[in-house]
């Protein structure tokens, strides 16, 4: 996928609107795995943090950033509406936005929005909480079509209302609704296919290969599914119970082993799927990524350890073994990503840190404070530019790239 | 058991027993056999410290929710190394595990009978407030703990909590000055409701059982897990969830007599008109509710409201004591304030400490629990204390339902004059369920 990027960025990349090579359009960025293969950007700062380029307003939500063509995309939520925001990536300028009433559905939590919007070429696809789907422009913000699968074929919304990010494979786009996914065409919103009536989990759809098909892989309310992307058909199930059935954090994948993980408590598995049906190699307790998925840098897993409600700490797991090589306290309920070896860390309180991913330790060669209050949003990086938001809706985007 | 601790210890000394009665650490290895009913949020955070004591062995769990029931299951074993036997029906659990200890942590609908039922199997009680759903029932369990000889522990945690045990030496220590009024409170935030549509219940859900003697409604994620407090059904709103721990510090504070006029008003202002039908279904628990509570000496006003939440408002829950030397605020992560009259005095402060993530002072209570199984030494939350902060709310209630004041004849626990309110101290169960007589 990233090489085909590179490839088709090289022959049109004198027409403006081109797809950078650092572009990140859609949640955990162009290989699906929280990686960037941007390496020329600062990972040295000034006191004072990095230079910043614009600020904006989305209001409430968990949305993190999709970037393409020059494009940046987030949603947040404000006065009973959503709102899927476009910027100018160089100016923070809104080129358009499309609210959509919505509720707040602060259950336990703030509320607001909790799904990331995809971006494939010329079109933003968006999935609501509650289970509106749009097709929009992306230069225009237009609605190309839109429906609500609630009322349309009264799926059912799980308890924190949908939350994955829409995937696009060829002309499919992949829903984690229902029981093991769903399937719409993404010219048209008609269902291709879809899976039992029953609660959806929170991840977002994950391709991952198997021979010569593509399975997707979903977080249910009660197991971890891969199904075939063109049908829907159910290659394995892995029954993992996570309380109030949020199986929300993507697998982590490296061949046919695929890593699972989930919060309140639970921990995390280490599964191989060669043969079929899975087989746990590992289990661990120490590791459990409640949210955000952990990122997968040279054989080890880095990521965040524990709920929202509590201190939570960044570890890095041995991937072979589950071993736990360090634990840094007190991140709080952030999120990773990592580019050029290193990671990029945004604390549940706002603190943006590079360090090297190494099993040795967590050393920072930079950190500032980029925001205030509540962040349990992935940063992302593209094209030179961090971008990093609160739960309140607050987004910076800071200028890394080298002079 | 009439016997006062020191009958009882030179008794067992006579007998030569060692049993867990004699003191706290004679026969500490020795483990209470402890079940949970409910094996939800709050009821893991029991089950919690209940392990964390040392002197329990969970040895059974009871929900309706298979999922809940085997998550809760796998984390009693990943913490005590030991796997409890599970059970949905908790007249079976009573029956085949015989357990000492019973923790309820079911909704409110569902405390009195299964406090009842695990008085008559003869184990102690640990049941989470409100006691009851409507008064009468609540006074049935009054009742049969009476005649049980078992302690009751419900849990009001706020009882022992550090900041509010010194709050309270603070008020009784006159630095306050005379109460006139009290005012307690819990505002959040929130906003218009649309319905959401009702459902299937969850695989492995017994959706009849979980409804039980109330209702039953068609199942809705906005029910199950802990939306159900937003129901009127299965709970009494706000103020019968946070009410209940604020008006139990009113009830402290005055040695727990009863108000003897109750009027109450609310209403749905902001979320708008509850709607029930076969397709979907909102919350029908108000969005603000006011109820003032006339003592003898002093007013107690309740307020709360689930929208317009900004930092307008110094703070957000708890209760104001106005005195005339000051006003003392008791809150909970905020911890308590005095605002003295007095211009030229600076407020006073005290910080809170509390077990997080969740922000109580449950180890402090389990402790006090043990006690009183163990020394007999009264529970700080036992049940006859908080039976009347739980009545407070399910008075507000029935005026607001009725939309009048309510004379309360506190000696008797009888509505004055008004058979129609009356009435409304029971309600009709669904079969095969049977009120409990009071
Ligand atoms: N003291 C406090 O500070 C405090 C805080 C939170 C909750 N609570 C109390 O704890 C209780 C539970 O609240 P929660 O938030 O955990 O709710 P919850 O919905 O998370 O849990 C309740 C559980 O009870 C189960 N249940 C329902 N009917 C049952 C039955 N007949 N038998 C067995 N299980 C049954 C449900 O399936 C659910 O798992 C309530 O009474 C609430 O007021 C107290």
């Amino acid at each position: 996928m990233f090489k085909l990027l590179i490839v088709s960025c090289a022959t049109i990349s004198l027409l403006t609107t081109s797809i950078r090579a650092d572009d990140w359009p859609h949640w955990r960025g162009p290989t699906r795995n929280g990686h960037s293969a941007e390496m020329a950007w600062l990972d040295q700062w000034p006191t004072d943090g990095p230079r910043v380029a614009w600020k904006a307003k989305v209001g409430l939500g968990f949305s993190t950033f999709v970037v393409a063509k020059g494009r940046v995309l987030t949603t947040g939520h404000a006065d009973d509406k959503d709102t899927v925001f476009c910027f100018d990536a160089d100016s923070g300028k809104v080129l358009w936005k499309h609210p959509y009433p919505a509720e707040l559905g602060n259950k336990y939590f703030e509320g607001g929005t909790t799904g990331t919007p995809t971006i494939d070429d010329e079109r933003v696809y968006q999935l609501s909480r509650w289970g509106d789907v749009f097709c929009l422009d992306a230069t225009t913000g237009r609605v190309i079509w839109s429906k609500n699968l609630q009322k349309e074929i009264g799926v059912r919304i799980p308890d924190w209302g949908f939350s994955g990010a829409p995937l696009v494979h060829g002309n499919l786009l992949i829903l984690n609704v229902g029981d093991a996914g769903m399937a719409l065409d993404k010219t048209s919103g008609k269902i291709v296919w879809q899976s039992q009536n029953k609660e959806a989990g929170y991840s977002t759809p994950l391709p991952m290969g198997h021979g010569n098909e593509t399975l997707v892989l979903l977080g249910s309310r009660q197991s971890y599914v891969a199904v075939d992307v063109l049908t829907g058909k159910e290659a394995w199930r892995h029954r993992w119970l996570t309380q109030y059935g949020v199986n929300a954090a993507d697998p982590v994948v490296q061949g046919a082993l695929v890593f699972i993980c989930t919060g309140y408590g639970k921990g995390g598995a280490m599964l191989k799927t060669s043969a079929g049906q899975p087989q746990e190699l590992w289990k661990t307790k120490v590791f459990r990524t409640q949210l955000n998925p952990a990122v997968l840098v040279d054989g080890h897993l880095y990521g965040v350890d524990g709920d929202t409600t509590s201190p939570a700490s960044l570890k890095c797991l041995e991937f072979a073994t589950g071993a736990e090589k360090w634990e840094h306290p007190n991140v709080g309920s952030g999120a990773l990503i990592t580019a050029g070896g290193r990671l990029i860390v945004l604390s549940g309180t706002g603190e943006l840190m590079v360090a090297p991913a190494s099993p040795a330790g967590f050393k920072p060669t930079a950190r500032a404070q980029v925001l205030k209050g509540k962040c349990w949003t992935s940063p992302v990086l593209a094209n030179g530019r961090i971008y990093c938001r609160s739960v309140p809706g607050e987004v910076v985007c800071l200028d890394v790239r080298k002079p | 058991m009439k016997l006062t601790r020191r009958h009882f210890l030179r008794a067992a000394a006579v007998a030569g027993l060692a049993t867990p009665f004699t003191t706290r650490g004679a026969d500490a290895g020795r483990k209470f056999r402890t079940a949970l009913i409910g094996a939800g949020w709050w009821g893991k955070n029991i089950l919690k410290e209940a392990l964390a004591s040392g002197r329990c062995q969970i040895s059974a769990l009871c929900d309706v929710d298979a999922m809940g029931l085997e998550i809760a299951a796998e984390q009693v074993s990943d913490l005590s190394g030991k796997q409890p036997k599970t059970y949905k029906d908790f007249r079976e659990l009573l029956d085949k595990d015989r357990p000492e200890i019973v923790i309820i942590a079911t909704p409110d609908h569902w405390h009195a009978l299964q406090t009842i039922a695990v008085l008559k199997a003869g184990a102690h009680v640990f049941v989470e407030k409100p006691t009851g759903h409507t008064v009468n029932e609540s006074r049935a369990m009054v009742k049969v703990a009476r005649d049980a000889g078992r302690v009751v522990q419900v849990g009001l945690h706020r009882r022992v909590g550090p900041h509010h045990a010194s709050a309270m030496k603070f008020l009784q220590s006159g630095a306050v000055g005379e109460i006139g009024m009290v005012r307690v409170f819990a505002h959040s935030a929130g906003g218009p409701e649309k319905p959401a549509p009702n459902s299937e219940p969850p695989d492995g859900m017994d959706w009849d059982f979980w409804c039980g003697p109330a209702p039953k409604r068609p199942f809705n994620s906005k029910l199950h897990p802990g939306g159900w407090r937003n129901f009127l059904d299965y709970a009494n709103g706000q103020i019968g969830d946070w009410g209940v721990h604020w008006l139990d510090q009113v009830l402290w504070w005055n040695g727990g007599e009863y108000p003897r006029r109750v009027f109450s008003t609310a209403g749905r202002a902001i979320r708008g008109p509850a709607v029930l039908n076969a397709r979907e279904q909102t919350t029908d628990a108000p969005d603000h509710q006011v109820a003032v509570f006339e003592f003898p000496k002093f007013t107690c006003v309740w307020e709360n409201r689930q929208f317009a939440s900004n930092d307008a408002e110094k703070h957000r829950i708890g209760a104001y004591f106005y005195g005339t030397k000051g006003i003392l605020h008791i809150g909970w992560r905020d911890g308590w304030t005095f605002y003295p009259a007095n211009k030229k005095e600076k407020p006073l402060h005290e910080d809170p400490q509390l077990q997080e993530p969740d922000g109580h002072n449950l180890k402090l209570l389990w402790a006090n629990f043990l006690a009183a199984i163990e020394i007999r030494k009264p529970a700080a939350a036992r049940l006859e204390l908080a039976h009347r902060s739980s009545v407070l709310p399910m008075l507000a209630m029935i005026s607001w339902r009725t939309g009048r004041s309510l004379q309360w004849n506190g000696a008797r626990e009888e509505i004055i004059g008004d058979a129609e309110a009356s009435k409304l101290l029971s309600r009709p169960y669904r079969a095969p369920w049977i009120y409990p007589a009071a």
